[in-house]
């Protein structure tokens, strides 16, 4: 499928380095290494490679949750650079919906309180909220399951959860670290099956994975080596 | 985000830990209900101690002459013409007479009692000299120096035990053994309040004139003691003054001694008030390390959510609004202990007042219940900036990698 409009998410050159320790002890990761990539609206994009070749850190500055320590971003075709703290949180509330392995739900809140966390900080009146996040919740088929804690949801149900959680943000872009990394095959399939009708309905999914047949789905497979791009980078 | 869903969110929070709350906030509750208790019973005392004084004293004033200086009582009396110069005061003035006199309580063995002089009709110049029985001896009676008296309700009880006082002749002795046959007239009601106790003397009233006539160191015209009870409306402390200045002009300064009623009770506040300091120490205290114990818990809890946090920043929290959360948090805990604190404090204070005599009246002033309650909230506000400050600034992504 041919790009035909500007691209989502657009990084040249961009570098991660971690630095721990102090002194002469410091001691420097290069997670990231001038990485090139472009995502465009609709896509369905694997993000895979072996453990530790900056899947997760690359997912981070697409969502900014973290910074480049180098290199430029582009987020819907507006730098990231120097934006405040309180600029790349509204930035998050509003255009990235994450989906993490451990899904992340409160545990004392309830399926719907937990799907309109992200309203809250978005200052919609609590019914707006409430009846965003029901809809939200029938949309992954967990209509019947509003008043649950987490607690009393199975694997799958969690993860569902959590993705009605991103939905409810209406994002630009949805970003999946290893959704399926807890889940046994039959949950997992669930969830793939859902972030595949996600995606025919035009939603732009990037999905860490290493998992080859987890990654067969995506329409499009970025592999990192060591930091880099080693292959469908697409710039 | 508004704060009334802050707050909810922190009562949801809190609630999920209901019992680490509750001891959590133990601190606090025991701080405010000693600042609450306190401030009122120190209040309730006052008022007691007032009313008290009142009851026995009213308002008045006494005028003695000062042993401190060592002199000897003759010496320093208090003469005729200085009652002339007290009667231009707003105040009715009753000269009166101290000596000490005994009674045969079984035959052979003698017992010591109270001989008072006063002028007649001593009710009517001093309300809180109240009748139980008969009647006091009229002012004719007492310019008369007939031998009638008034008995205290403790004199009655020592003299006339199991019997009816009045209408009995009561036999006395001064100490030189000059004996005294008194007709009783009357008997006073015991005084009441904190004082019912302490005050409770066996005292026989008779006229001055009588002491004069039969006491062997009695000098006609020479009085002991001078109580002016102050008219309504007159002002204690200038009578107390234009009281002074009689007797220092006349005799210098220092020869007698000038007080009011409400000069003990100056002196009774300011000691209320020192417990009160005491007191609000302590409670201060108490404040403070239940103050630690909020900072300690909330560093728990943002320990324990860090993950919480991380999620929150993810999906769009500022860390502003993280801060404000765990802020409002210790605020919210804080004064969930401060109104129990209160309540506590009310409960006492209701038990105190249905039980303790002396504590006639509940006070809890709605500005007390307001200060204690500011107290809690800024004692979170206080104790929870550093836990907050901790929690907006992690980082979501350590937070999120947190195990
Ligand atoms: N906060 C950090 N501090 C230091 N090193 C880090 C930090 N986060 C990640 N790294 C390192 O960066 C590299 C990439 O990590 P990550 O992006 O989590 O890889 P992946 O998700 O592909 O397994 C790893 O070597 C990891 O140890
Ligand atoms: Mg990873």
């Amino acid at each position: 499928m041919a790009p035909d409009n500007r691209p989502v998410v657009q990084m040249r050159g961009v570098t991660k380095i971690y630095r721990s320790g102090s002194g002469s002890r410091t001691v420097e990761v290069r997670a990231l290494a001038g990485v090139d990539l472009s995502i465009y609206p609709g896509e369905y994009v694997a993000l895979m490679g072996p453990s530790g070749s900056g899947k997760s850190t690359l997912m981070h500055i697409i969502g900014l949750l973290d910074t480049p320590t180098e290199g430029e971003y582009w987020l819907g075709g507006e730098p990231v650079r120097g934006l405040s703290e309180a600029q790349l949180a509204r930035i998050r509330n509003q255009r990235v919906g994450f989906v993490f392995q451990a899904f992340f739900l409160l545990p004392r809140l309830t399926a719907l309180h937990n799907v309109a966390l992200p309203l809250v900080y978005r200052g919609l009146p609590a019914a707006e909220r409430l009846k965003r996040a029901r809809a939200a919740l029938e949309a992954v088929g967990l209509g019947d399951r509003l008043d649950h804690l987490p607690s009393e949801l199975s694997g799958g149900q969690k993860q569902r959860v959590a993705i009605a959680r991103a939905l409810v943000q209406e994002p630009d872009l949805l970003l999946a670290d290893e959704p399926t990394g807890n889940l046994d095959s039959r949950s997992s399939d669930e969830i793939l099956g859902l972030f595949d009708a996600l995606h025919r309905q035009g939603k732009t999914i990037v999905m860490v994975t290493h998992e080859p047949d987890v990654g067969a789905r995506a329409q499009r497979i970025v592999r990192l080596r060591d930091g880099r791009v080693a292959e469908g980078g697409m710039v | 985000m508004n704060p009334l869903e802050n707050f909810r969110m922190a009562f949801e929070s809190l609630w999920g830990n209901k019992l680490r709350s509750f001891l959590a906030l133990l601190g606090i509750v025991i701080g405010v209900f000693a600042v609450t208790a306190m401030i009122s019973l120190g209040q309730m005392a006052t008022a007691g101690i007032t009313q008290d004084l009142e009851a026995i004293a009213g308002r008045s004033i006494f005028v003695q002459p000062n042993f401190n200086e060592g002199q000897d009582f003759s010496t320093a009396p208090i003469r005729e013409e200085d009652i002339l110069a007290l009667q231009t005061l707003p105040a009715a003035v009753i000269p009166q007479l101290f000596t000490s006199a005994q009674y045969e309580a079984r035959p052979g063995t003698r017992r010591s009692i109270q001989l008072q002089g006063t002028p007649g009709d001593l009710p009517r110049l001093d309300p809180t000299n109240k009748l139980a029985k008969g009647r006091y001896f009229s002012e004719a009676e007492a310019r008369g120096g007939l031998a009638v008296a008034v008995l205290s309700d403790r004199a009655a009880r020592d003299l006339f035990p199991g019997r009816e006082a009045v209408g009995q002749v009561a036999r006395l002795f001064y100490p030189n053994g000059a004996r005294l046959e008194l007709t009783v007239v009357g008997v006073l009601q015991p005084p009441g309040g904190l004082f019912g106790g302490l005050g409770a003397a066996a005292t026989v009233y008779v006229p001055n004139e009588l002491i004069w006539n039969t006491s062997p160191t009695a000098r006609k015209g020479q009085y002991d003691f001078v109580v002016l009870s102050l008219k309504k409306g007159a002002d204690a402390r200038q009578v107390t003054r234009q009281a002074q200045r009689i007797f220092e002009s006349r005799y210098g300064k220092g020869k007698y001694q000038i007080a009011s009623t409400e000069s003990f009770q100056d002196t009774l506040r300011s000691i209320t008030l020192i417990l009160q300091a005491l007191l609000g120490a302590i409670a201060g205290l108490s404040l403070l390390v239940g103050g630690i114990g909020i900072m300690n818990i909330m560093l728990v809890s943002v320990t324990e959510r860090t993950r919480e946090i991380g999620l929150r920043k993810a999906l769009g929290a500022t860390s502003s609004q993280i801060r404000q959360q765990f802020l409002i948090e210790a605020v919210v805990l804080t004064l969930v202990g401060g109104l129990l604190g209160v309540v506590l404090a009310a409960g006492l204070l209701l038990v105190i007042t249905a039980t303790v005599p002396f504590f006639k009246v509940f006070i809890l002033n709605p500005a007390t219940v307001l200060l204690a309650l500011a107290v809690s909230a800024l004692v979170g506000l206080f104790f929870g900036v550093w836990p907050a400050a901790r929690a907006a600034a992690l980082d979501p992504i350590e937070a999120l990698r947190y195990e």
